[in-house]
């Protein structure tokens, strides 16, 4: 049943105050994320210097155009796509896993809880530090890989290799929110009834049975929740790449997009073509998140 | 009583004058150098006792984050009243006319002739456009080879005879220091100074007779066989050749000062000596540090050394003219110390009266210093430097750690310089 929007008596006082209560986020939104949002789309029509004083030419599309044509931008967008697909697939994935792990634990929950979040309070540039250290040539990473696999001496180029810098920046993001995504699954899990799953077991389930017809279906709200959010996180990712190619890592192989408009606006000084670079990942991530609502839209389970 | 009363308006005028001049706060960013912040900070304190009412306020930033922050800032109008760049990223602001011209009289002087003739011949061109002189140098830096004699000791290597002449010379030595555990390295020889492509590398290419840019402007990279001879050498030198060397391993420079075995050799300034002198007093004082020349190709056409950046002091165009005016004053203060910053801090300010003084003479191994700027010339500098050098960069990475061919990354370097060259 719909109601209108304003009728009398108790739901409109209750609408009323609902508007009040909004008005702030309103106006934050509209301040911090929709001005901006609206700046750059109106910046991206003109040639515009970060510094110039006189007045930017319009130039209709020919920025979009431009980037279109570009090789480096085709290259940032790859090197965005090869990123979030090999992060946010395996963030997903994992903490499910760990999520399972942790909530059919009986002792030490907290304590693996506040493990695997603590890499999430971190800042970026902090965790970036630190795995760059561990993956000096003659850091932590190449001494335990090589007492691993028997192999003394090997250099395995963490930084110093196309291959191996894309992985690296996927290990560090990872590493980074994996925590964070095994706090919303755990949250979801606890919300699915007890009396459910041992309603499974005693009609003969096994473990997996119960975790793939009980859990997994009751779970699909968190589990679009959370590849939604880590797949715009992934696709916003700057941080990382932007301290390894400092620390002296190749810039192509990880040049991902939010690292290219940085480098457009702030080494180039070109506004207007790192807006319209802006522009487009914001139609990117749009359009992404859209498909998977799409894709994940199915009938609400309930048991 | 209308006298009073305007002899009350005339007092009550001048004070709030008074106390608009006692306003008067200066905003000063500069980059970290302890050396340096330390007189700095003794001749703010002189300026203020000498000018009441005037506040300076210094605010100093990381070096690497410098560029950005003056950026953000005056993008949105809202930069200090003074500060300091390499003129790489400097010279932006001056075609763009963010910067107030400099008003001579406020900095001591009779004219604007008698600025230039205060300075080294051409030290100042950087800085002057469309006849107006936009800034003073705090420093005016080249580098040369800093060398480790107990790391060349070690290696049965006697510093004074076998220290390199030529590039290739340094791979021959380098091959002979370094000392891996398999495929790592954990001595090196010697370290570039990877994220300066302009300064350290592309004079380089300049030896073999390559050009960066042609002399009308108008095309990009000059002479395909010494572009390509530069890159198959670093390429050699990475650690897909000979292994000497990447820019992922810790930057030399601040290892060289610990002297712990795992550098021989790297490229810095004279302000390293300083930093030498305080990160490791035993190691300074011992003298088993040297000081080489800019090493040459063996078939160089020219004898070309490190290109010399500098540091200009600038003014803020969209001050009020009051704070140009005091700002300029200030400026010019601090840099009536030129052998303070010299002996404290290691850093050049090109005055005549300084390169020919004793200070600077009894420097350790300012000839060096000063024979090899004789040998250089200013780093590249223009709007679109920033992007060139990372065109440079990317260039280099790739031979030297994604496989590609110096041919390959020649062809893409070519038509990245000259597409923005065409852009401006």
């Amino acid at each position: 049943m719909k109601y209108p929007l304003f009728k009398s008596g108790i739901e409109q006082k209750k609408s009323r105050w609902g508007l009040f209560f909004v008005i702030p986020s309103i106006l934050f939104f509209s301040l911090f994320s929709f001005y901006p949002i609206f700046t750059a789309l109106y910046t991206s029509f003109f040639r515009k210097k970060l510094l110039s004083l006189q007045p930017p030419d319009f130039i209709a599309l020919q920025n979009y155009a431009y980037l279109l044509k570009s090789p480096d931008f085709w290259n940032s967008i790859r090197a965005t796509a090869v990123f979030t697909i090999g992060t946010f697939i395996p963030i997903v994935i994992l903490s499910l896993i760990l999520a399972n792990f942790i909530v059919s634990r009986k002792r030490f929950q907290q304590f693996f809880q506040m493990a695997y979040y603590s890499p999430a309070v971190l800042s970026s540039v902090v965790v970036a530090v630190i795995w760059l250290l561990i993956f000096d040539p003659r850091g932590l990473g190449n001494q335990v890989l090589n007492f691993l696999f028997n192999s003394p001496g090997v250099d395995h180029k963490f930084l110093a290799n196309s291959i191996m810098v894309q992985i690296s920046t996927m290990v560090v993001y990872s590493w980074k929110y994996l925590g964070y995504f095994t706090i919303i699954f755990i949250v979801g899990l606890t919300t699915i009834p007890q009396s459910t799953h041992e309603a499974a077991l005693i009609d003969g389930a096994s473990r997996w049975q119960d975790f793939y017809y009980i859990t997994l279906p009751l779970l699909k709200p968190t589990t679009v929740l959370v590849s939604v959010m880590s797949m715009l996180q992934c696709l916003k990712t700057f941080s990382t790449q932007y301290l390894f190619t400092q620390g002296g890592a190749p810039m192509a192989p990880i040049n991902v997009i939010t690292l290219n408009i940085y480098h457009t606006a702030i080494r180039d000084h070109r506004i207007g073509r790192a807006s319209a670079m802006s522009v487009i990942l914001f139609f990117i991530m749009l359009i992404f998140t859209w498909l998977q609502f799409r894709v994940s839209r199915s009938e609400e389970v309930s048991y | 009583m209308k006298r009073v009363v305007i002899l009350f308006a005339i007092v009550f005028l001048l004070s709030l004058s008074a106390y608009a001049q006692q306003k008067i706060e200066i905003i000063y960013w500069t980059h970290e150098d302890p050396n340096r912040t330390e007189i700095e900070n003794r001749y703010i304190e002189e300026f203020e006792a000498a000018n009441p009412g005037v506040t300076i306020k210094r605010v100093t930033n990381p070096s690497n984050k410098m560029a950005e922050i003056v950026l953000t800032a005056f993008a949105a109008n809202q930069g200090p009243d003074m500060f300091n760049l390499q003129i790489e990223d400097e010279y932006a602001y001056i075609v763009n006319n963010r910067l107030a011209p400099i008003d001579y009289k406020a900095a001591g002087y009779d004219s604007l002739e008698a600025v230039y003739q205060d300075y080294m011949p051409g030290t100042l061109d950087s800085v002057t456009f469309e006849n107006n002189l936009y800034g003073l140098p705090m420093e005016l830096t080249n580098w040369c080879i800093y060398l480790n004699k107990r790391v060349f000791w070690d290696a049965g290597l006697d510093p004074d005879k076998d220290y390199p002449k030529t590039w290739e010379e340094m791979v021959e030595v380098s091959e002979k220091i370094v000392i891996r555990d398999g495929e790592i390295i954990t001595r090196r020889g010697f370290d570039f100074r990877y994220p300066y492509y302009l300064v350290a590398m592309v004079p380089m290419a300049e030896q073999l007779g390559g050009k960066l840019i042609s002399d009308d402007g108008k095309k990009a990279i000059i002479n395909d066989e010494a572009w390509l001879k530069f890159l198959t050498y670093m390429q050699q030198w990475g650690p897909n050749g000979k292994n000497l060397g990447s820019p992922t391993y810790t930057n030399a420079r601040n290892l060289f000062n610990k002297d712990n075995n795992d550098i021989a050799m790297c490229q810095s300034g004279l302000y390293q000596q300083g930093r030498i002198r305080a990160d490791n007093p035993e190691f300074y004082d011992s003298g088993d540090w040297a000081v080489i020349p800019y090493p040459l190709f063996e078939d160089a056409v020219r004898d070309v050394a490190s290109a010399y950046y500098g540091h200009y002091f600038v003014v803020n165009q969209q001050k009020p003219k009051e704070n140009q005016e005091i700002t300029w004053k200030f400026i010019s203060y601090m840099l009536n110390y030129p052998e303070e910053y010299l002996v404290k801090v290691g850093l050049i300010q090109p005055k005549v009266r300084l390169m020919e003084s004793d200070e600077f003479k009894n420097m350790p191994y300012s000839d060096v210093f000063r024979q090899d700027m004789e040998r250089g010339h200013i780093v590249y500098y223009g709007e679109n430097s920033a992007i060139i050098q990372q065109h440079i960069r990317e260039a280099v990475e790739s031979v030297m750690l994604a496989g590609r061919t110096p041919e390959a990354a020649l062809q893409v370097l070519k038509l990245k310089v000259q597409e923005v060259l065409e852009e401006e």
